[in-house]
């Protein structure tokens, strides 16, 4: 059971390094977003990964389904967002962001 | 088992492309193409339902939203990034993929399987009967995203108005 789990889990905690460097290390909003897309497919592959080892697979791929829904909901948003701080700035660099106050 | 870790591979290196890439439509189709061995991943698991959702979902409409924002934002899309930080990346990934196979193998044999009810029944019973909250959930979040877009763009259009 364990040896078919441990790819799984060695790939996510990778997958989950790689988004999260990308957050702190790039600077434009769109990067960032891929990077949240990326943790995100970590997420869902250690959820159904982990159905699949514990002999689950049904409420593990529900939870994915649900989780697939919000993600999408999620970046709809985001990116609304993203579009309407380019409106503001004019660019996507993160660093601009700082400057805006009150 | 060996076509699951070529998929793997193929997974990580898609994510890896599509952090490093710095065209953003080429990084955007990388990402999809992650989704699409994630979702076949999915189907080989034995999940054909959220295989089918990752990449109808997330390798179809997620990309469709990802290029329409990269399209409507193209003339301040060149942002300058760290060269030390993409150079770096490759690197501090390797490194810790080797930290990571190191202490998931030693790890993994320390976690204690919690006992699970045997489950019976089709995908849509469980998830109709025993995850209805979770739909509902769903329902509401949808909902709440709608708005929030809808929103967002009404507010661009009273600025435009004033």
């Amino acid at each position: 059971m364990t040896s078919t789990w441990v790819p799984y889990l060695i790939v996510a905690a990778g997958l989950l390094f790689a988004g999260i460097y990308c957050l702190l290390a790039m600077r434009n909003l769109i990067k960032l977003f891929i990077g949240v897309e990326i943790i995100s497919k970590s997420v869902s592959l250690i959820i159904v990964a982990t159905g699949f080892a514990k002999k689950n697979i049904l409420v593990a791929q529900s939870l994915a389904v649900t989780f697939i829904v919000v993600e999408v909901s999620l970046v709809a948003t985001a990116l609304a967002i993203i579009i309407n701080i380019y409106r503001h700035t004019k660019s996507l660099d993160i660093r601009k962001l700082s400057r805006l106050k009150g | 088992m060996s076509v699951q870790i070529l998929l793997l591979v193929g997974l990580v290196l898609f994510s890896v492309a599509a952090v490093l890439l710095k065209d953003l439509i080429k990084a955007a189709i990388c990402l999809a193409a992650a989704s699409l061995v994630l979702g076949i991943l999915f189907f080989r698991m034995g999940a054909p339902y959220a295989g089918a959702f990752e990449i109808s979902v997330v390798a179809g409409l997620i990309t469709v939203l990802f290029m329409l924002t990269i399209a409507l934002t193209k003339t301040g899309g060149d942002v300058a990034e760290s060269k030390l930080a993409t150079v770096a990346f490759p690197l501090f990934f390797i490194l810790f993929l080797v930290v990571d196979v190191i202490v998931t193998k030693n790890l993994v044999q320390k976690i204690v399987a919690l006992p699970a009810a045997p489950e019976a029944g089709a995908f849509g019973e469980v998830l109709w009967k025993q995850r209805t909250l979770d739909l509902v959930g769903q329902v509401c979040i949808i909902f709440a995203g709608v708005l929030a877009v809808l929103a967002l763009f009404r507010k661009r259009s009273k600025d435009n108005d004033d």
